[in-house]
């Protein structure tokens, strides 16, 4: 299973469709990973239920890698980008869209990732 | 490999650095705005919206907004404009009846913003917690949401923003040749890029000044204020290391901007640079 730099990678070589450029994407991910995020866990943050996001919001808000359109889940409160697989959470009624935060759907891999399992 | 203040520091560094600078001050942001400029940051923010001159309706992405200072201003000064379309409009209406009256307000009552929007966008969770409280305080609400994302990498859709504004952000960007690409991007044609800014100070005697002022009292100003010498050194060096006025206007045209020009506010300690996607 992929994970972390590799991860991103492989996000944004599947994003463009080419190989990736050489870009740092290495930044926050330790950070958000580590701030509990909760990125793994989608809603479940162990305080109030989560905010809701405003809905003129949607009308704006793109994958940052891809700039692709997202759809809302209300269930895990989370934006998904359905073709890399990827979900961006919300926090405190905050969309977090920036790619580090973002975890796998564990839906089928994406049509030309190079994914094994 | 790139500078943090005075020091040199990797790419990555420099984000972490940045990342943790701003989650420090977070808290006492805006006590320091006041206490290092003796308030005249207000005046500054205020001159870049008298600038942007928005009418109602005018769809304003606010990145590095953190505290939301640019994007209360905004709402405050759509509404006003509002206020006096709608003053306007019943003072021509000069045989009305009251009912008549009476109803023309309520119908504009929920439509005080014109459809204006602004959209806050900073890539620091701190940062966006305060200024979510602030407005929540301050009872701002409508038209107005809160977004954590990189100016480098925005999640925005192209041509969809009527304004962009960046105000005290930019300097802290690490690659602020894709901050501006971004800029250009999420613009609509016809759309305004408006970037306030530290910048140089050409005359020598003010610079003697300004130079002492900023690294003698400054940082001693964060160490009794937020407990944080050295996020202000990093600030007051930050501001020497930033492109000076005709370097970052180079920068924004090759962005893809057209009439590119700058206005320097108290004789270039701040900048106002502005473009426009054509």
């Amino acid at each position: 299973m992929l994970r972390g730099p590799a991860l991103l990678l492989v996000l944004r070589r599947a994003a463009r469709g080419g190989p990736a450029h050489g870009r740092h994407c290495r930044r926050q991910q330790k950070r958000e990973q580590s701030s509990g995020s909760g990125s793994g866990s989608g809603s479940g943050s162990g305080s109030a239920r989560p905010q809701p996001l405003e809905p003129s919001l949607l009308r704006f808000l793109v994958c940052p890698l891809s700039k692709r359109p997202l759809r809302y889940e209300e269930a895990t409160n989370e934006l998904i980008n359905e073709e890399l697989g990827i979900a961006y959470p919300i926090i405190d009624g905050i969309p977090n869209m920036v790619p580090e935060a973002a975890r796998r759907t564990h839906k089928k891999p994406p049509a030309e990732g190079s994914e094994h399992s | 490999e790139m500078h943090f203040g005075f020091q040199t520091v990797t790419e990555e560094e420099r984000r972490e650095k940045i990342y943790q600078v701003f989650e420090n001050v977070a808290k006492k942001y805006d006590v320091m705005n006041d206490s290092m400029t003796l308030g005249i940051h207000r005046v500054w923010k205020d001159m870049l919206m008298h600038k942007m001159n928005p009418c109602p309706g005018t769809l304003l992405l606010d990145v590095a907004g953190g505290t939301g200072d640019i994007a209360f201003r905004f709402i405050n000064y759509v509404r006003s404009v509002r206020q006096r379309q709608l003053q306007r409009k019943l003072k021509h209406h000069q045989n009305l009846s009251w009912q008549e009256i009476f109803e023309s307000y309520q119908k504009d009552k929920f439509n005080s913003l014109g459809d204006s929007q602004v959209v806050v966008c900073d890539i620091n969770r701190e940062m966006l917690k305060v200024g979510k409280q602030k407005a929540q305080h301050l009872g701002y609400s409508e038209g107005l949401s809160w977004v954590l994302g990189n100016a480098e990498e925005l999640p925005f859709d192209d041509d969809k923003f009527d304004v962009y504004t960046i105000a005290f952000g930019i300097r802290n960007v690490t690659r602020i040749d894709l901050a501006l690409q971004e800029a250009y991007r999420v613009l609509k044609p016809g759309g305004r890029f408006l970037c306030l800014e530290f910048s140089h100070v050409s005359n020598p005697l003010l610079s003697r000044f300004y130079d002492l002022y900023s690294f003698q009292v400054i940082p001693v100003l964060g160490e009794v204020i937020a407990g944080d010498w050295k996020s202000y050194q990093y600030l007051v060096e930050s501001i020497r290391q930033f492109p000076p006025q005709e370097e970052l206007k180079a920068m924004i045209e090759d962005a893809g901007f057209f009439k590119v020009d700058y206005e320097n506010l108290n004789f270039g300690i701040v900048a106002i640079h502005s473009g426009f996607k054509l």
